[in-house]
């Protein structure tokens, strides 16, 4: 009885390990000058069809550039927030010679598990084309991330309508800015103008500069000051804080989430939002268009003190990086290489043929599908397509990034300070909400900038002016 | 052979169906709670990725605790914690206790299925629900409240009410599913005993106060014993859900504080750090309240 027991329980032992193991498996040798190239990404699943038929494509298509045959092996992450499952399959060993990371990338990096990527892009003539200057600055800071993407600006958008009963003027200072919504609500008393996701982030990247917020760190009495202990932030909130009072913007944006926000410029419960300049601004127009009939109209960033969207420098928040452990890292940086030249930009951007889009001649025509695909590497601001793939909202907000970007030459927090910069940020973020939404009057902003310089402050400003001079 | 062994040798012979049937058991908590539990060592540890990772005694401690607003994450947690078992560990008693009292089967059973149902939700669910229905003025709750004649309250941006919408959502979600074993424990009562208090002349009340719950103390003892293991556990998906800027440092707890700081930058020893030190103090609860408990009631959890 107790062999039997003993056995039986040795047998339960070896299957449960045997499968809480998983089914991974070694990437296989080259064979038949085929090279295998393990690739990890977000949404880059090996379950998803179009994703196979992509990599298929990706495949043929980089033998023709390179000369070189590959197989591309899409590597599963297990369900839940990428960035915390990734770093978990990284830790149990397995590491793909290409990974796509959204954060913890710097824990991986201080290993030296990461290719320094600046010596293949200064030798790369493509990269050199693509790559715009905020770019080179992030990889010359940190040069294990590539991200070949326009900045992440947040556009302002109003719809077409409620921007014409107010008298169709582009706004072009703070003043105008405030006209414009002061007249949207004086047509629509029941709605607000304006929301935002949780935090006044989105506005922040037309209304920053305007009130003298050009950078991360702004120069204040010969030192440079984080900008939200600033003056011009104190501006910033009294003017949001009026916004707040008069209807204007939304009293719930705090609790309003991405979809939400959506949703509440397509059923008519606000009329202007902001949004990722590019393709985002286009979906949020098409939409508006399908449940409202209008068009949305992009608007510049606020003049005033500047006018600007800042890009930061510090570094690449997200991107690709190749292991150190990758046999083939030249091989798999020719790959992003591919990827970001004008044949891997119409693979990328375009999509499957016949599912995507279809050839008519030279041109591509876009079927209804095209909604639903999105590029998995690169989306390169300068490839000229040879048919367009934005329309005027999402165009006209890329024009606007081109002409507004200004560079902000910010760092990353280090590892030490990071337990106190969440410290300070979460004081900023109660105590801008209760000036804004009126719950504290706007004197109190003195009070948080000294709470702030106590809670640690100090210290990181102390960094900074060291890092920054 | 010593005459003991025999008899355990038998009595595990008589038994082996019984032994068979716990080994999946076992197996289960060997391989998911104490297997894992070797891996706790991270937290002393700095975690290499690939080769030996390098001992670094208690850096992440020292950084957990050393956080200018720890010790205002740590009363959070407590707080919260502290609220949601005070006011909403009695309801699943009470609710049982009045699913017992329904004669209906078909009533009862039917009340017992709808109640169940919100514990199979999920928070990011039930966070909009709640969102929905609390944050704006024109919210379902504040039009009653209206209607009766109260200001209407944003509940989901009040510091003051934000920690009630945690134990109320809470005890939606779980009084239900939670009231289980106590149903369980009431359907296990001999009917004879009510039986014999009828016929001694006991009222329903007094049914339900001398018998009802006299028989289910040692298991609401149980229960409560256990659950101060999850004191420290304040409900992560519930607390991420639900919070936002405006009430952040009055509901932050320990959890979310590691997830942001920690988790989401790949730093794992720190969260490790973290779950040890709240499974430290589970621990001590559990003892203390044992202890407690064998000396007011005599009942305990061993």
């Amino acid at each position: 009885m107790k062999r039997l027991l003993v056995t039986g329980l040795v047998l339960m032992f070896a299957t449960a390990f045997a499968f809480a193991g998983g089914a991974g498996e070694e990437p296989g040798p080259s064979d038949d000058g085929v090279t295998t190239i393990r690739i990890v990404g977000k949404d880059f699943s090996p379950s998803e069809e179009w994703n196979i038929q992509h990599i298929r494509q990706i495949e043929s298509g980089f033998a023709e550039y390179s000369g070189e045959q590959i197989e591309i092996e899409l590597v599963q992450v297990p369900e839940g927030a990428y960035a915390e499952k990734l770093n978990l399959m990284l830790l149990g060993g397995d590491i793909p010679d290409l990974i796509y990371f959204q954060g913890g990338d710097e824990v991986i990096a201080n290993q030296g598990l990461l290719v320094d990527l600046l010596p293949y892009v200064n030798a790369s003539s493509v990269m050199q084309d693509v790559l715009m200057e905020f770019n080179m600055q992030r990889l010359e800071n940190y040069p294990y991330l590539l991200w070949i993407a326009p900045p992440r600006g947040r556009t302002a958008v109003v719809r077409e309508d409620w921007f014409e009963e107010a008298g169709g003027e582009v706004p072009e200072t703070i003043d105008d800015y405030y006209e414009l919504f002061a007249a949207i609500k004086a047509n629509h008393p029941d709605t607000f103008v304006m929301t935002d996701t949780g935090n006044t982030a989105r506005m922040d990247y037309t209304f920053d500069h305007a009130f003298g917020l050009t950078a991360t760190w702004v120069m204040e009495d010969g030192g440079y000051v984080y900008k939200k202990v600033s003056e011009g932030e104190r501006d910033k909130l009294e003017f949001y804080q009026r916004l707040y009072a008069e209807g204007i913007l939304d009293n719930e944006y705090v609790t309003t989430a991405w979809d939400t926000m959506e949703d509440k410029l397509y059923t008519g419960q606000v009329g202007l939002v902001y949004g990722t300049a590019g393709i985002v601004l286009d979906i949020y127009n098409d939409k508006l268009a399908e449940n409202q009939g209008v068009n949305l109209v992009p608007l510049p960033p606020a003049q005033g003190v500047g006018q600007g969207y800042s890009v930061s420098s510090a570094k690449e928040t997200r991107g690709w990086a190749i292991s150190a452990t990758s046999e083939h890292p030249d091989l798999v940086f020719e790959l992003l290489e591919f990827m970001a030249s004008d044949e891997g930009q119409f693979l990328d951007r375009y999509g499957l043929e016949g599912i995507h889009y279809t050839m008519d001649g030279d041109t591509v025509v876009f079927t209804e599908e095209k909604s639903n695909w999105w590029p998995r590497f690169h989306e390169v601001m300068s490839w000229d397509a040879p048919t367009p793939m934005l329309g005027p909202a999402g165009l006209t907000g890329w024009d606007f990034l081109l002409e507004y970007s200004v560079g902000d030459p910010d760092f990353p927090i280090p590892e030490e300070l990071s337990p106190t910069w969440d410290a300070l940020e979460n004081l900023y973020k109660e105590y801008s909400y209760k000036i804004i939404s009126g719950e504290y009057s706007i004197s109190r902003f003195d009070d948080f900038v000294e709470e702030w310089y106590a809670l640690g402050g100090d210290r990181v400003t102390e960094y900074a002016n060291e890092v920054l001079r | 052979m010593d005459q003991s062994r025999v008899l355990l040798r038998k009595r595990i012979y008589r038994d082996r169906h019984l032994y068979l049937m716990l080994a999946p058991v076992i197996l289960f908590f060997l391989v998911w709670h104490y297997i894992p539990m070797w891996g706790a060592r991270i937290s002393f540890q700095d975690v290499r990725y690939i080769g030996q990772n390098e001992w670094v005694g208690l850096k992440h401690y020292r950084m957990l605790f050393s956080s200018p607003v720890f010790g205002r994450v740590f009363l959070n947690t407590i707080t919260i914690s502290a609220m949601k078992i005070g006011f909403f560990f009695p309801l699943p008693i009470v609710f049982a206790f009045l699913l017992n009292e329904v004669r209906s089967e078909g009533v009862r059973r039917g009340v017992q299925s709808v109640v169940y149902v919100p514990h199979f939700l999920s928070w990011v669910v039930i966070a909009g629900v709640f969102i929905s229905l609390l944050a704006s003025p024109d919210g379902a709750v504040n039009k009653v409240l209206q209607f009766v004649g109260i200001e209407p309250i944003r509940f989901m941006t009040s510091t003051r009410y934000i920690r009630w919408v945690f134990v109320v959502s809470e005890a939606w979600r779980s009084v239900g599913w939670d009231s289980i074993l106590y149903v369980a424990a009431i359907n296990s009562i001999p009917q004879d005993l009510y039986d014999a208090a009828y016929v001694d002349g006991a009222t329903r009340w007094q049914q339900a106060w001398h018998i009802t719950l006299a028989s289910i103390v040692p298991t609401i003892i149980t229960v409560f014993i256990l659950n101060m293991g999850f004191f420290m556990n304040a409900g992560f998906d519930q607390v991420f859900n639900m919070m936002n800027d405006a009430v952040i440092n009055h509901v932050d707890i320990i959890d979310t504080y590691v997830y942001r700081v920690g988790l989401t930058k790949g730093n794992f020893s720190l969260g490790t750090a973290a779950g040890l030190f709240k499974g430290v103090i589970g621990l001590f609860l559990i003892f203390t309240t044992d202890r407690l408990s064998r000396r007011v009631s005599g009942e305990g959890l061993w």
